[in-house]
C-alpha cells in the first residue's frame, strides 16, 4: 500500500461522501417548482441555473449523486454475493451440479448485461409486478443482469485454486469442506471480485442513468442524472447547460471508477485480509529463525 | 479441427434454444394476460370476458408453456415472429423495415472503431510513454468513461445547435450519419486502442521483435511488420465482444437520433408492453450475439492452432 496512488482514489471517494451527505449539502428542494425562474443561468441564488421547472439544478445533481450512488451500492452487493455464491459452489462441487449451474451463468451471459436489464423491466412493467416500485424494479432488473459476471469469475478463481498443492494438503490433514472453502478459497474469491466490483461500480452507474435516459429506469421526481440529461434535450436551443452539467457529472464519476479499476489493475490488489498478512510475516520470521539456528548448529 | 468446429456450431445452437425459451418463459409470464391486453387494444374499453376467452382459445394461450414454446419456435424458424401488439404489423414486416437502419448503424460503427483503434493504438506504441502516448491514453479513458448519451447530445449541440451544420433529427445524406456513426464508435474505439496498445507493448519485448531490431530494422519496421501480426488474435477477441456491445450503443443512438431501427423499436415495445414485440427483438438480440461470438471463436481457432485442442479437464 506504499506507492498505492491515493489521488486517484479521491474523486471516487468525493463522489461516495457527496452521495452521502447529499440532503445537508442541497441549497434547495431537488423537487421544488419555481415558474418564476424558469431555464435561468448560474446566479447567487441558483449556482448551476435552473431547469426547465425551475428547479434548482445544483440541488437536483448533488441528489442525482444520491441516488446512483445508493442504487449501485445496493446492485452491486446483491449481484456480488448471488455471483460468489453461485459461482464458487459450481466450482467447489463439481460434477453435474456445476455443469448445469455453468449453463445457467452461460444463458445470462447470451446478451449484454444492459440488453438484458431492458428487457426485464419490461416484464416488470406487466400487472403481476405492479407490488414493486420502479426504483426496486430497476434494481431487481440491473442485479439480476449482473451476477452472471461475478459467478463466472468467482467459479474461475475456486476451480483454479483447489488444483494448487496446498488444497491437497489441508485435505489429507483432515480439514472439513467448510474449512477449507471459508479459510482458504473465499479469501482468493473476494479478493479478486472485489476488485474487479470498485472498477465495475462505474459501469453500473452508467447502467444506472441509461436506463433512466431511456426513460426505464428512476421515475421523474427522484434527481437523476441520466433522466435530467433526457428532460434537457428538449431545451438545448434554449439552455445546453441541463443537458452538459448532468453529463460532465456522470462522465467525472465514471473517470473516476475507472482510474481506481485501472490503479487496482496495476497495483496488483492490496490484500484484502490483513490476518494473512500478519501470517506470512511471522512465518518469515520463524524461517528466519530457524535458518540462524541451523547457522549456530 | 473440424471435431472442434462442430462442437462449438452446436454448443452455439444449444445456447440460442436455451436464451429464447428463457426470454420466452420470462415474457410471457409477465403481462398477466395477454389475451385481455389485445382485446384491449382491439375494441378499446369494451373488452368483455367473452372476447377476451375467444382470443385466448384462438391463440392457445391456455395451452402448457413447453406447448406454446414449441409451436413459437416453429413460427420463428419459418420466419413468422408474430404481430405487433403495438403496431398492428407482422414483425417480420417490422423487421424488414428497421434491420438495414441498424445494420448500417453497427457497420458504419465499426469500420470507424476499427479504423480509430488501430491508429490511435499504434501511434501509442510508436511514440511508447512519450506525449503523444500519455495524451492518447487520457483520450481513451474519457472515451471509454463518456455515456454514449451524453456523448450524442454533445454532437448534436455542437454541430447542429451551435454550427447548425447537420439536421437534429433523422438522418439524409452522407454527413447526417456521421455523428450517429462517432457515437456508437467511441467507446469500442477506446477500450480496443487500450487492447492494441497494451499487446503491442507485449509483443515488442518478445525474443523475435529483439531479432528483428538485431536484424537491423526500424523500430517502425518491428512494429507494423513484426509486433502488429501477433496482435491479431487478442484484437480480434475483444473487437468481437465489443461489436456485440455496440447493440446497446444502437438503441441510445437511435433514441436520440429519431432513426427507426431495431432499437428504438425495442425500447417503444417494452414501454407500450408490447411482448411479442419484445420476444421477437430479443430472439434476434440473442442471435446476432451468440453468431458474432461463435464466428470470433471460429476465426480465432482457425488463427491460432492452439486453441484447436480439446480443452483439458
Amino acid at each position: 500500500m506504499k506507492n498505492w496512488p491515493w489521488a486517484i482514489l479521491a474523486p471516487a471517494f468525493i463522489f461516495v461522501l457527496i452521495g452521502i451527505f447529499s440532503p445537508w449539502l442541497m441549497t434547495h428542494d431537488p423537487a421544488a417548482q419555481d415558474y418564476g425562474a424558469l431555464l435561468k443561468g448560474p446566479s447567487w441564488d441558483h449556482w448551476l441555473g435552473t431547469d426547465y421547472l425551475g428547479r434548482d439544478m445544483f440541488s437536483r445533481i448533488i441528489g442525482g449523486a444520491r441516488t446512483s450512488l445508493v442504487a449501485m451500492a445496493f446492485v452491486l452487493v446483491a449481484a456480488l454475493a448471488i455471483g460468489v455464491v453461485i459461482g464458487s459452489f459450481a466450482g467447489y462441487v463439481g460434477g453435474k451440479t456445476e455443469l448445469v449451474l455453468i449453463s445457467v451463468i452461460d444463458i445470462a451471459l447470451a446478451l449484454p448485461s444492459l440488453v438484458i436489464a431492458l428487457a426485464l423491466m419490461g416484464v416488470f412493467s406487466g400487472e403481476n409486478f405492479n407490488w414493486m416500485s420502479d426504483y426496486w424494479k430497476m434494481v431487481v432488473a440491473l442485479t439480476l443482469a449482473w451476477w452472471a459476471n461475478y459467478a463466472r469469475m468467482s467459479r474461475a478463481v475456486v476451480v483454479a485454486e483447489l488444483q494448487q498443492p496446498y488444497i491437497e494438503a489441508a485435505r489429507v490433514m483432515g480439514a472439513s469442506h467448510i474449512w477449507i472453502f471459508t479459510r482458504h478459497i473465499l479469501p482468493h474469491v473476494l479478493g479478486l471480485v472485489v476488485v474487479y466490483a470498485s472498477a465495475d461500480a462505474g459501469a453500473l452507474v452508467l447502467a444506472i442513468a441509461t436506463l433512466s435516459f431511456l426513460g426505464l429506469g428512476v421515475a421523474p421526481p427522484t434527481p437523476e442524472w441520466g433522466q435530467m440529461l433526457v428532460d434537457g434535450m428538449s431545451y438545448i436551443e434554449e439552455n445546453a447547460a441541463l443537458v452538459i452539467i448532468p453529463g460532465l457529472a456522470l462522465t467525472a464519476v465514471v473517470v473516476s471508477f475507472n482510474l481506481l479499476g485501472e490503479a487496482f489493475a496495476l497495483q496488483k490488489v492490496p490484500r484484502a485480509v490483513r490476518g494473512r498478512l500478519l501470517a506470512r510475516k511471522k512465518a518469515a520470521r520463524a524461517a528466519e529463525e530457524i535458518a540462524r539456528q541451523e547457522v549456530e548448529a | 479441427m473440424q471435431r472442434m468446429f462442430m462442437r462449438r456450431v452446436v454448443l452455439a445452437l444449444l445456447l440460442m434454444l436455451a436464451a429464447t425459451a428463457l426470454t420466452f418463459w420470462l415474457v410471457t409470464a409477465a403481462p398477466g394476460n395477454v389475451a385481455a391486453l389485445i382485446a384491449e387494444r382491439a375494441a378499446g374499453a369494451g373488452a368483455d370476458g367473452e372476447m377476451i376467452a375467444k382470443i385466448a382459445d384462438d391463440l392457445g394461450l391456455n395451452d402448457p408453456l413447453p406447448v406454446r414454446y414449441a409451436r413459437w419456435l416453429g413460427d420463428a424458424l419459418t420466419g413468422d415472429f408474430g404481430v405487433s401488439l403495438r403496431t398492428g404489423k407482422p414483425m417480420a414486416e417490422e423487421f424488414a423495415e428497421r434491420i438495414p437502419m441498424t445494420l448500417a448503424l453497427l457497420t458504419g460503427g465499426g469500420v470507424l472503431a476499427l479504423v480509430l483503434s488501430l491508429a490511435m493504438g499504434i501511434a501509442g506504441a510508436a511514440s511508447n510513454g512519450g506525449i503523444v502516448d500519455r495524451l492518447l491514453h487520457g483520450m481513451a479513458l474519457i472515451g471509454a468513461s463518456t455515456p454514449n448519451f451524453f456523448v450524442a447530445a454533445m454532437l448534436v449541440i455542437v454541430f447542429s445547435v451551435w454550427l447548425g451544420m447537420v439536421p437534429t433529427f433523422g438522418v439524409s445524406g452522407l454527413t447526417s450519419w456521421l455523428l450517429p456513426w462517432i457515437t456508437i464508435a467511441l467507446f469500442p474505439a477506446s477500450v480496443l486502442a487500450r487492447v492494441v496498445r497494451v499487446n503491442l507493448q507485449d509483443t515488442m519485448s518478445r525474443p523475435f521483435a529483439t531479432t528483428g531490431f538485431a536484424k537491423g530494422l526500424t523500430r517502425r519496421a518491428v512494429l507494423l511488420r513484426e509486433a502488429l501480426p501477433n496482435i491479431a488474435i487478442p484484437y480480434m477477441t475483444t473487437f468481437g465482444a465489443q461489436f456485440t456491445l455496440m447493440i446497446i450503443g444502437a438503441i441510445v443512438v437511435e433514441r436520440v437520433f429519431g432513426l427507426n431501427g431495431v432499437g428504438a423499436f425495442f425500447i417503444e415495445a417494452i414501454r407500450f408492453r408490447d411482448f411479442i414485440g419484445m420476444q421477437a427483438t430479443l430472439t434476434l438480440f440473442v442471435v446476432f450475439f451468440v453468431s458474432i461470438n461463435l464466428l470470433v471463436d471460429l476465426l480465432a481457432m482457425l488463427a491460432d492452432p492452439r486453441l484447436r485442442r480439446p480443452k483439458k479437464a
